[in-house]
């Protein structure tokens, strides 16, 4: 639940908002970063009644019988476990359907092996520690993500997840609950764009995605090798935390090569055109014909 | 690119002067004070314009040297060149007053505009610096000045390298030098925001310590007062049972101020008198035992069974502060929740020291500048390595030009000409290396007539005539006859000015065809 060791006073507020639920059951295991310390709040804190705890870093379990369910799972007693999660702890005094609650799934953090965990015949798995929503196995095992983004690289839908469970048969559907979400836009620029039309785009482009979104507007191919985009009052709706330039320069590099066969531009074209376009050679090479083309005399 | 008539009209001694000139090699013979020098200062003149001295330098500059003698109004020339297979002529005039020049295409009637530097592209991109130090040698001048160096040397890390005409490469490094400063600021920037942040946390960091520590202390506080109670207490309660009333206290129940047995003992006390004595002393004896026992009682009740407090220990409770004097109790919970509130604030401080520590992760952003940092290094390490390469090619393949050139001009006593930097000329001759201060007058010439000539062929993309002006005073008979049939075979026009026939003859004796004009 917390990005770090709890508060009292927080534990109080979460208590508080638990305390407002009527017939839901709460289950709890603490992760990798809120993980139980030796004097952690965790361990003393009364929840109500309906709250569950599973406290103990080994496997146990709690058992809600009038929901006819057995919900396993384990606290984090360190900042990092990494092995990897096997134990089918099942006992014969089991409900009907059994839950699991997993934190973690990467190398630090109980690496995640799909195929084992189908095999530990539990009814769902339900995943914690990525932010991101993400199904790991249809209708047993998934990540429901956080319950709204909570860093700006945080993008995609955020909800939480509604699973119905009637006898063996379990089936789980995302629900979007997130009140904003962060969006990474790209907005193609062609090279005869001047600025205010791309200001104008970036508008349009927000408005049809929704402005109580927060945007990091990324400007994908290719500007007129001189222009310089004056994107200074682009943020009309304030929600633009960041504008990546990743445009480049609509230099004709094969062309170029060919008109500069024998001088150091058409030699560096050749040199490097062939890295990855990602890649700080060719990065390096856009740097390098900018910088000779722009300095041309006449 | 070809000259193929000059005329003069007004230019120096000559009027009307008309010279035409075809391919090959053109002997102009002149006897001293023929001009021979003014049509050399009359071609370099039309090229590229003939400036005005300043002051008092103005009195014998070339402006003034060639100056009509008569007619100083029509101080003008034209000259007819072929370039590109088309024919050009260039109109001049030199006077101060109507100065200026026109170049016409006369296929097409084109005008050209001089100003705009056509004129210049027609001659191969080259200007008078370069003119004067590859093509045109003067009278005793065949040594270059620092001009062809620095030419050379621009020209190699510049045109050359750059290979291109147009690229200028000093100009390319400087920009990636400036935006790599722009990247650096923008990473420092970044830097000190992080450094703030961080320190915005520390500080954070350093109160919540303060408070911890506050708050430790606050809580030995409690604990020791709590303790000094209780130690207070025990004391009490043992001197209490210490100075207790004997045996009385001891069977006396703990809630009876006096016992009900008591009571009776002293009712029948009080009372035995009247029985036991005659009157009238039983009486008073019986009052005043009845007033004793209502003074022990009434005693009993007022006081507790607490000891009487002595004058000091007043004192003392009068100057101890409010808060000592607070129920343990309430210390009791004070000092719980003084634990709470430590345990909070640790748990907080750890908090935050985890902040730190992940305050020190480099960013995405920070990877993302250095990338682009690293981009713009490598472009710049790039071309200078380039640069740097093209630069030694050119070095090789001029020194290879003028060492082939060398050989020709000495009929192969010296095979190898070393340039280096484009200043420093040595020779090696038989393994042995010579600088150019050591070897005869005549050498030097020919040392750097090889150099103006190899010049020339890298700096202009156009060839262009070669003008000499009695450049070969020093050279003997066999090395004069190796240069000229070198030129001959190499370039497509020579103006060769001279006062002396042993060109001719040489010419004649090697059979080589030339025109010959005399002045």
């Amino acid at each position: 639940m917390f990005h770090r060791q709890p508060l009292l006073r927080e534990l109080k507020e979460v208590c508080y908002l638990f305390e407002q639920l009527t017939v839901t059951q709460v289950v709890l295991i603490a992760g990798n970063h809120d993980y139980l310390k030796k004097d952690s709040y965790y361990r003393t804190f009364v929840w109500p009644k309906h709250v569950h705890i599973l406290l103990e870093k080994e496997l146990t379990k709690v058992d809600l019988p009038k929901l006819d369910v057995s919900v396993y799972g384990f606290s984090y007693h360190s900042k990092e476990i990494k092995e990897i999660f096997q134990a089918k702890a099942h006992s014969s005094d089991d409900c009907t359907t059994r839950i699991l609650l997993l934190h973690g799934g990467d190398e630090n953090h109980v690496p995640l092996q799909k195929d084992r965990l189908l095999s530990l015949d539990y009814d769902y798995i339900a995943l914690g520690h990525i932010h991101k929503p993400r199904v790991i196995s249809a209708n047993r095992i998934a990540y429901c993500g956080a319950l709204e983004p909570i860093d700006k690289n945080d993008t995609g839908e955020h909800g939480y997840i509604l699973g119905e469970i009637i006898g063996k048969e379990c089936k789980t559907e995302f629900i979007v609950n997130a009140g904003r979400e962060y969006k990474h836009i790209e907005v193609p620029v062609s090279p005869d764009m001047t600025s205010l039309a791309l200001k104008e785009k970036i508008r349009e482009q927000m408005e049809k995605e929704g402005i109580q979104n927060i945007y990091k507007i990324i400007l994908t191919g290719f500007r007129e090798p001189q222009m310089m985009f004056d994107l200074g009052n682009a943020d009309v709706y304030g929600n633009i935390i960041e504008i990546v330039d990743q445009t480049k320069p609509s230099y004709n590099f094969e062309k170029l090569m060919e008109q500069n066969q024998n001088n150091i531009l058409g030699h560096l074209i050749r040199e490097m055109k062939d890295f990855d376009i990602e890649s700080v050679e060719y990065q390096a090479m856009c740097e390098g014909v900018k910088a000779l083309m722009e300095t041309r005399r006449g | 690119m070809r000259i193929c008539e000059l005329v003069l009209r007004n230019f120096g001694k000559f009027t009307d002067k008309r010279i035409e000139l075809s391919n090959g090699i053109q002997l102009i013979y002149g006897e001293n004070e023929s001009g021979k020098s003014t049509i050399h200062s009359f071609i370099k003149g039309m090229f590229f314009g003939i400036e005005r001295g300043r002051g008092r330098a103005a009195h014998n500059d070339v402006f003034s040297r060639y100056e009509p003698w008569d007619n100083a109004a029509y101080y003008s020339g034209m000259l007819r060149f072929e370039s590109g297979g088309k024919m050009f002529c260039i109109y001049r005039d030199f006077d101060k007053v109507s100065k200026k020049v026109r170049v016409i295409c006369e296929g097409d009637g084109e005008e050209l505009s001089a100003e705009d530097g056509d004129l210049e592209t027609l001659l191969g991109e080259i200007n008078a610096g370069i003119y004067d130090n590859t093509i045109s040698i003067g009278q005793l001048k065949a040594e270059t000045d620092g001009i062809l160096s620095s030419e050379l040397r621009n020209f190699a890390t510049n045109y050359y390298a750059g290979g291109g005409g147009d690229i200028d490469l000093t100009a390319a490094l400087g920009s990636l030098k400036t935006r790599k400063k722009e990247i650096e600021k923008e990473i420092r920037l970044a830097l000190e925001e992080k450094q703030k942040k961080r320190e915005h946390t520390e500080q954070e960091v350093s109160y919540v310590w303060r408070d911890i520590h506050k708050l430790q202390e606050e809580k030995e506080r409690l604990t020791q007062e709590i303790e000094l109670r209780k130690v207070r207490e025990e004391k009490e309660r043992q001197s209490c049972e210490a100075e207790g009333k004997g045996v009385i206290d001891e069977i006396r129940p703990e809630k009876w101020r006096v016992h009900p047995l008591e009571l009776i003992f002293l009712l029948v006390l009080s009372a035995a008198p009247v029985f036991l004595l005659s009157r009238p002393w039983n009486y008073m004896l019986s009052i005043i035992l009845f007033l004793c026992c209502g003074i022990y009682v009434w005693n009993r009740m007022k006081v507790s069974k607490k000891q009487e407090k002595t004058e000091p220990e007043l004192i003392l409770e009068e100057i101890t502060p409010q808060e000592e004097k607070v129920p343990v109790e309430q210390l009791f919970w004070e000092s719980s929740h003084v634990s709470e509130e430590l345990r909070d604030r640790k748990t907080q401080y750890e908090n935050l020291k985890e902040q730190i520590e992940e305050l020190e992760e480099v960013s995405d952003a920070f990877w993302e500048q250095e990338k682009r940092r690293a981009a713009v290094q490598m472009a710049m390490d790039r071309i200078e390595e380039l640069s740097g390469r093209i630069h030694r090619q050119m070095s090789e393949a001029l020194n290879e030009r003028l060492s082939d050139i060398i050989a020709n001009i000495t009929g192969g006593k010296y095979t190898k000409l070393v340039v280096e930097d484009a200043v420093r000329i040595s020779l090696i001759c038989d393994g042995r290396k010579i600088s150019i201060e050591q070897v005869s007058r005549g050498t030097i010439e020919q040392i750097y007539f090889a150099l103006r000539m190899a010049a020339v062929e890298f700096l202009c993309e156009e060839e262009l005539p070669v003008i000499l002006d009695d450049t070969f005073a020093y050279y003997d008979d066999v090395r004069l006859a190796n240069t000229l049939k070198w030129l001959a075979e190499n370039k497509k026009q020579v103006l060769l000015f001279t006062c002396q026939n042993r060109e001719e003859q040489a010419l004649k004796k090697l059979q080589i065809v030339y025109t010959k004009e005399e002045v």
